[in-house]
Order: C-alpha cells, then sequence, then structure tokens
C-alpha cells in the first residue's frame, strides 16, 4: 500500500531557514544529492496515528523536497495482528504480558504475508519498529541496506520477546536508537538518532498573546501568579501526585499555581483512575488546575506552555520525553526527573534543572521562581539546545548521514 | 532655336543671372562664415570644429546653389504651377540635404563624446547613433510629407502611440538603461570592486553593461543585478585590491552522526578500562562533541567524562580535575587519552572506586562517524575569506578549528595554515592559530577571526 499524498502542514524546507539559518538548509541539500539514484523505502504499521506515523508524515515530504527519493509503505494486519504487537510494545517497554506460542505463529504468518504482497521497492529499506520487523527475511532479494528503527526504550524488555526480535534484528545491516540507554548488545552497527520537534507545527510555532490570554480566560488562572505547569497525560509513571506535593512545598514560601494539564490515554484504563485520584487529592485547592485536554488541542498545549512560568515533568519513567523538548523549546525554565530521553536534553544547571525526588523538585522550582535572572538564563540556553540538537532538521541530518554512512565503513567520510 | 533665343533671351538671361549671382555670394559667403565661425570655435577649443566646419563648408554652398535655384525660378516666365511645383522640389532637396547633413554631423559629434565617457563597455554607441538616425529621418520625412500637403496627423499618432507602447513594455529596460547612464556617469563601482549588497548577495564585479551588474560570487555563482535595482539598493563597497592566493581556500564541512558501542562503564575502573581500548573517534566524541551540542554556552562544559563524574559519580574532585584537562595542549587524540586516563588512575589509586551508577546512568561510549564534504564556497583573498566566514555553519567552523587540527593530525587550523602557505599572512596566520578554540562558543571563535581578518585588511 503507497501513500500518495501526505496531509503534511503546508511547512516547506525553506521555511526552516528563520529557524536554524540558510547554511543548515544547504548542508541538507548537499548531503542529499549524495543520495542521487538511492531510494529510501520507509515501511511501518500505519500512516495515522502514533509517533511514528507523525515523524514520517513530516519527513518524507522533507526528505522529497530535499530531492531525495523516500516513499513510505505499510505492512497490513488484521486487529488480531495489532493485538499481538501492541503485547510486543508493552513487553519490550518491560511490561508483563502473556505472549502464547499462538500469538508469535500469527505475528511470522502476518509478516510473510506482507512479503508476498508488499513492493519493495527501495535501495535503503528503513524498517520501524517490531510489527514489520521479519520482512528482512527478503534481504537477500531486495535493497542494498536493510535498517531497523527502533523508536521504544528495550533497555529492560521481556527476554523472551526480545529474542525473538533480536533474530531478526540481528540481520539488519545497522539499527538505530533514540537514546543510548534505550539499547540493547546487538551484533550489527547501532546508531544514535534523537527524536525531534517541529518549530512549524501547531504544537509549537510562535503564539500571539491573544490566544494565550483566551486560554488564561477559558481555564479561569489567574495572570498575575506564577504558573507551574505539567502537561503530560494522566499516568502514575508522570507521578502526578508527587508533582502536587512538591507544589505544595513550594507554595508555603512562595504564591503561586500549578497547572497539571493532559488527556487520558484510550488503551490505557489506569488513566482515568488516575485523573479521579489527582481530582480528589486537590478538591479545595483553589491553585491547583487540573484540566483534561481533549486530543488534537495542540494549540491549547502550547498556549498552555507558553503561559508557564516553570515547566515540570516529574516522570517517574520516560521515553525520550518531547514534551520537555517542547518546554525547552519555548525557552522555559525546566525542572524534570533524572530518567530515560530527559537527561539528554536537560543538562543540570546548564539547559535546565534535574531532579531526583519530589523535595528536589520542590527545591530547583523555588530556585527559579526566586531567581528569575537565572530561570530566563536556563531558558535562553534550553531554546539554543533544542535547536541545535532536537529540531526536525537535526533529524533530516541524522536519516541523511546514517544512509550515507551504511555506504562507507570508517569513521571519516570525505564526500 | 535661334529665332525663339532672340524673342526669349530676357526670359533666360534674369533667372540665370540671377543664379550666377547667388553662385558668387555664396562662394564669398562659405568663405566669410566659415572663417568667423573657425575664430569663434577656436577661441573656445572644441573639440567638434574640425568636424563642425567641414560639414557647414560643404552645406552650406549646397544650401546656397538651392536658395539661387529657387530665386532664379521665382524670376522665370514659367507658370505659377510650374513655380510652385518646382519650389516644392527645391524644398525637398533642401530637407533631404539638411537631414543629411544633421545626421551626418551627430553621429560624428556622438563618436567623439561617446568614447570620451568612462565606462564605454557599458554604452551601445551604435544604439545611440542609430536611435539619433531615426529620429532625424522621421523628422525629415514628416517635412516632407508636410511639404507635399499629405497629411501628417495620423502618423504622427500612430508613431506617437508606437513610441508609447515600446516605452511601456520596456519600461523595467529603461530603467535600467538609464540607471546603467548613472553608473557609467558616476564613481559608484567599477570592474574588480568587491561589493555586499542589501539582499546579503556578494563578491566580485566581475562585468557592466548596461542592463545589469555582473558579480562573481565566492560560490561560484554568477549573479545579475539590474542596473536599476542596484542603483536603489544598499551596497557596501570594498575597493582595496587585495592580495590573491597562491592557492585558493575550499571551505569544507563536517557533519557528524553518533555510532553506538554498546560499551557502557558503571563506575571509574570500567571507565578505564574501556577507554584505554576504544577507538579514536569514541575519545574525540566524548572530548569534542560538547563544543557543538552546546556552541550556545561560554563557557561550555566540560568534556563529558567530568560531567558524568560530577553528576553521576558525584565525585567533584575528580570531575574538577578532568575539566582542567587542556585540550588544546594536545596535538593528537592518543595524549588526550592517556592524559584523561593518568587523571583518573591517580584518583583510584589514592581513594578506589567510588560510587556506581544507578540502572540507566551508566556512561555510554560513543563513535563519532564525521562525513566531511565540500561546500560551494571558495576565497581567493582576505575580503572573500572573511565574507564567506560570516556566512558558513558553525560545521565548517568546526571542521577547520577543531577537526582539522586534532583529528586529522594537522596539529594546527586549517585557516592559519592557508593564510601562512598561500598569502604569506604569517603573524595573522598565528594570532588565529594561538586562539584557544576551547574558551569561546563558535559563535564567539567566528567573530574573533572575523575581527582579527578586518583589522589586517582595513
Amino acid at each position: 500500500m503507497e501513500k500518495e499524498i501526505f496531509h503534511h502542514p503546508k511547512a516547506k524546507i525553506q521555511d526552516y531557514v528563520p529557524v536554524v539559518g540558510r547554511s543548515t538548509i544547504e548542508e541538507l541539500r548537499a548531503l542529499a544529492e549524495r543520495l542521487s539514484g538511492k531510494v529510501i523505502q520507509n515501511i511501518n504499521s500505519t500512516f495515522t496515528g502514533g509517533g511514528v506515523a507523525e515523524i514520517l508524515t513530516r519527513m518524507v515530504p522533507l526528505l522529497n523536497q530535499l530531492g531525495v527519493d523516500a516513499r513510505w509503505t505499510t505492512i497490513k494486519g488484521n486487529e488480531e495482528f495489532f493485538g499481538v504487537t501492541k503485547k510486543f510494545h508493552n513487553s519490550l517497554h518491560g511490561r508483563k504480558e502473556h505472549i502464547s506460542s499462538e500469538d508469535l505463529s500469527l505475528f511470522l504468518e502476518v509478516n510473510k504475508k506482507n512479503v508476498g504482497e508488499l513492493i519493495f521497492d527501495g535501495d535503503i529499506i528503513f524498517v520501524h519498529d517490531p510489527q514489520p520487523v521479519a520482512l528482512i527475511s527478503e534481504k537477500k532479494r531486495f535493497g542494498e541496506k536493510w535498517i531497523w528503527r527502533c523508536h521504544i526504550d528495550v533497555s529492560n524488555p521481556d527476554k523472551r520477546v526480545w529474542e525473538f526480535v533480536r533474530n531478526f534484528v540481528a540481520e539488519y545491516d545497522a539499527a538505530v536508537f533514540s537514546a543510548p540507554n534505550f539499547t540493547q548488545q546487538l551484533p550489527i552497527r547501532q546508531f544514535l538518532i534523537s527524536p525531534s520537534i517541529d518549530p512549524l507545527s501547531d504544537k509549537n510555532k510562535e503564539l500571539p498573546s491573544e490566544v494565550i490570554d483566551s486560554v488564561f480566560d477559558k481555564y479561569g488562572l489567574d495572570k498575575d501568579k506564577p504558573i507551574i505547569a505539567q502537561i503530560s497525560r494522566f499516568d502514575y509513571l508522570k507521578d502526578p501526585l508527587g508533582v502536587i506535593q512538591a507544589f505544595e512545598m513550594v507554595r508555603k514560601s512562595i504564591d503561586c499555581q500549578l497547572i497539571l494539564a493532559g488527556g487520558t490515554a484510550t488503551d490505557d484504563p489506569e488513566s482515568e483512575k488516575v485523573l479521579d485520584e489527582v481530582r480528589e487529592r486537590v478538591s479545595g485547592n483553589p491553585d491547583i488546575h487540573i484540566l483534561l485536554i481533549p486530543p488534537e488541542s495542540d494549540i491549547e498545549i502550547n498556549a498552555l506552555q507558553r503561559a508557564a512560568t516553570v515547566i515540570l515533568q516529574k516522570s517517574i519513567k520516560e521515553g525520550f520525553g518531547l514534551t520537555v523538548t517542547e518546554a525547552l523549546w519555548k525557552g522555559k525554565p525546566v525542572v524534570a526527573s533524572a530518567v530515560g530521553g530527559i537527561q539528554l536534553q536537560v543538562k543540570n544547571k546548564f539547559t535546565g534543572l534535574l531532579c531526583h525526588s519530589i523535595e528536589g523538585a520542590a527545591y530547583a522550582i523555588k530556585r527559579l521562581l526566586s531567581n528569575p535572572e537565572y530561570a530566563d538564563w536556563l531558558g535562553k540556553n534550553a531554546r539554543e539546545h533544542v535547536r541545535q540538537n532536537f529540531l526536525i532538521t537535526r533529524h533530516l541530518k541524522d536519516y541523511l548521514l546514517l544512509f550515507i554512512s551504511l555506504y562507507y565503513p570508517s569513521d571519516v567520510i570525505y564526500l | 532655336m535661334i529665332e525663339w533665343l532672340t524673342k526669349n533671351w530676357l526670359s533666360i538671361t534674369v533667372p540665370a543671372v540671377v543664379f550666377l549671382s547667388f553662385f558668387v555670394v555664396a562662394i564669398w559667403a562659405r568663405r566669410t562664415v566659415c572663417n568667423y565661425l573657425n575664430e569663434l570655435l577656436s577661441k573656445i577649443k572644441w573639440e567638434g570644429r574640425e568636424i563642425f566646419l567641414q560639414r557647414i563648408r560643404l552645406s552650406f554652398f549646397q544650401w546656397c546653389l538651392i536658395l539661387g535655384a529657387y530665386a532664379a525660378i521665382q524670376v522665370s516666365i514659367l507658370s505659377p504651377y510650374g513655380k510652385a511645383l518646382t519650389g516644392k522640389i527645391l524644398g525637398s532637396i533642401f530637407v533631404i540635404s539638411l537631414t543629411w547633413a544633421i545626421i551626418n554631423l551627430a553621429e560624428k559629434l556622438l563618436k567623439i563624446y561617446l568614447n570620451k565617457i568612462k565606462a564605454l563597455s557599458l554604452l551601445p554607441t551604435n544604439l545611440i547613433i542609430n536611435a539619433v538616425r531615426i529620429t532625424f529621418v522621421v523628422v525629415g520625412v514628416l517635412i516632407l510629407l508636410d511639404i507635399w500637403l499629405i497629411p501628417t496627423t495620423p502618423l504622427v499618432l500612430v508613431l506617437t502611440i508606437g513610441l508609447l507602447v515600446i516605452i511601456l513594455a520596456s519600461r523595467d529596460e529603461i530603467l535600467n538603461i538609464f540607471s546603467g547612464f548613472e553608473l557609467a556617469r558616476g564613481s559608484l563601482i567599477k570592474i574588480g570592486d568587491y561589493v555586499k549588497l542589501e539582499s546579503g548577495e556578494e563578491g566580485y564585479v566581475s562585468n557592466i553593461t548596461l542592463r545589469n551588474i555582473q558579480i562573481k560570487s565566492s560560490d561560484d555563482r554568477t549573479i545579475l543585478v539590474p542596473n536599476s535595482k542596484f542603483t536603489k539598493t544598499t551596497i557596501t563597497t570594498y575597493r582595496k585590491p587585495l592580495k590573491k592566493a597562491i592557492q585558493p581556500f575550499r571551505f569544507y564541512t563536517q557533519l557528524h552522526i553518533k555510532e553506538l558501542t554498546g560499551l557502557k562503564a558503571r563506575n571509574l575502573s570500567e571507565l578505564v578500562s574501556i577507554l584505554k581500548d576504544v577507538p579514536d573517534s569514541v575519545v574525540y566524541y566524548h572530548t569534542h562533541h560538547f563544543v557543538e551540542e552546546y556552541q550556545y554556552l561560554t563557557p561550555q562544559p566540560a568534556n563529558e567524562f567530568a560531567l558524568w563524574v560530577s553528576d553521576v559519580i558525584g565525585d567533584e574532585i575528580l570531575a574538577e580535575k578532568l575539566s582542567n584537562i587542556d585540550t588544546f595542549e594536545f596535538s593528537t587524540i592518543g595524549e588526550l587519552r592517556e592524559r584523561v586516563i593518568a587523571v583518573i588512575n591517580e584518583e583510584l589509586s589514592t581513594r578506589g572506586d567510588g560510587r556506581t551508577a544507578f540502572e540507566g546512568r551508566e556512561f555510554h561510549f560513543i563513535k563519532s562517524v564525521s562525513v566531511i564534504l565540500p561546500t560551494p564556497y571558495v576565497a581567493h583573498d582576505l575580503r572573500e575569506f572573511v565574507e564567506v566566514l560570516r556566512k558558513v555553519s558553525i560545521d565548517s567552523l568546526y571542521f577547520h578549528i577543531f577537526e582539522s587540527r586534532l583529528r586529522l593530525h594537522r596539529g594546527v587550523n586549517d585557516f592559519s595554515i592557508w593564510l601562512q602557505d598561500c598569502l604569506d599572512e604569517r603573524d595573522l596566520a598565528d594570532k588565529i592559530a594561538v586562539l584557544d578554540p576551547y574558551n569561546y562558543t563558535l559563535e564567539g571563535l567566528r567573530f574573533v577571526i572575523i575581527q582579527l581578518i578586518e583589522e589586517r585588511i582595513k
């Protein structure tokens, strides 16, 4: 199944020049030229929904604009198959799931069926996540290079599932992970490519002050009080109760308000429970605002982040933590737990403050609220840090370099 | 015949006498007028004098003869119709002669004056002369038509409309041409000047034509700027001629991707043990990638070993010692690696291994894979060099300053090598070579180098 039209927001590669500079775009074009004649075929499981589809929706058209023949194909599978891959996903994340041998057979069967139906027309076959991982059986027949892109944290996987997936991954020419501590030992080359945000998307673009004001009015927020905000889905792993405790410690000495904003995941029955617990915990406290944000509210989330004085991400466990990237890009001082990919983004005392406990979070928030100049300095660094390392243009550059480097074994490549 | 002459001798003689009288007067008048004009023009030293007098001498005589013929006919016995007809013919001959004389004179005078204008190449001499010829021919034809009583109003109208259409259709071109005259007249620019336009385009002026200015940019593009645009925009001109390099400087850029080695250390012993065997590209990555990753910070964080020891192991003393390793002192990665290992070993021998990192906070050894590719930018002299330096990416700057010096074993940065070897700019080369790049942000470093070069070419 080939996707013909990409419903990407109107962003053109040239639109990024004011954000990252002309020379960066020139370099992307120069790299893209080196891939002339090569077809990059991305394969994943869906065109819509989920982080991978969102990234490809933006990346593929931009690669095309740079002159790279990038294509995007999806595998087909029934509900049962995706039920199994969902269990794979959870297991690889370390959650206990019952996976039967029938499940494994179904996984292999659907992959095999897709082998027969798919048209492999890429020189570089770029397979995303575990669902299509078994397509590697066609390596000898199609493509010059095969890459497996792992978008999930496989540092503590269910061993049985990982062994099953690993057997396929080991056949690829290279694997790509988002953070060093998301990886596993593999006999193939492994590259590190962090995710990115799109500075021109609704969630990250500049907003007029009227839009921000309208969000203040909508949720009855006090414009004159500093705002501490955690914008994340309602999940125990995001430690919303810890956030409330930290806020209460801060509130004893500094007049401020807390916003806990986020959605509930439809595939996570626990999230409703978390939301209820949070609501019960804060009832009667006028300085704490619990906002249930509906899906597709990117502009509202953007406005809330921009309205905040300090942004908090007190996760107990975290993937890469793109909500942190979004906050850093908005030049906000961030207090975040030293977990997962957050450590790549928040360099303690340079681009934000890291914490390891509720007390640590409270102390860091107080430091920032009482030292606005320091908070401002951190915020400015944070924005530059994201500009340099976590924007979609850097992501494009890494992909282009990845494709090129597969054809060269050395550490220094002259083109 | 004799009988006819005897009867009409008076009717023949009078016009002949009148004509001959005009002939004599013409010879006398031509000499007198020419002498007078000669004297007059000699006083004002006009360079067109000879051409003017030669033309007047010839034409004046012709016009006197035409006048003589006209007078002779008027006193002749021809019928009124015959007189009117011959009058028109003579008038037409006069107009043709006058037109011819004016065209001839104008052509020769224009050649003199156009040759005197500085930017001759800019001016299309033939085009101007042809335009003058056509103008006078058109005027002459209109007068002739008027003499023969042919209505000229429709023709004048058609010509006017045609002219307006041409002007409207080529108004940009006309603007360019007028701007070209302005450029030719003034001393705004000349071929060989280095110009920088408001739009950011820059380079050496390689040609000036009537329609545009051609600029050769440092990335080897030819930029055509319409004259009208050029005269309206703000330009900076650097006129001082600069010494050309023996070899031009080609700017390269370096982009890197991170490759995981799969190796990780949980404590100091493991850190040292792994560090001994990893490739240079790993040591290079952990001692340099912050230069780009944190290029906005000054002072930048120290190397990643120091950061990890401080943040994860919590050994601030060792972290300080590692931070204090001056990367600029080393000319090879091997020496730098030995120094890092020695500092950690010293600590291990006195205070032991210390804390072990929590799961997820281990030190991951990462390799930097560099892709080096040429940019379109080339500099032939210091002016071009400084202007390119303003616009290349920080990756390019990083490559020529850091990567070449240490990882590619050149010992000194590329800029200093080129300045010394190809431009014989020893002082400038030394000033850049002694800058410790680790003490600047990349943008800060760019600024300092630009200042040093600007100072030199001022």
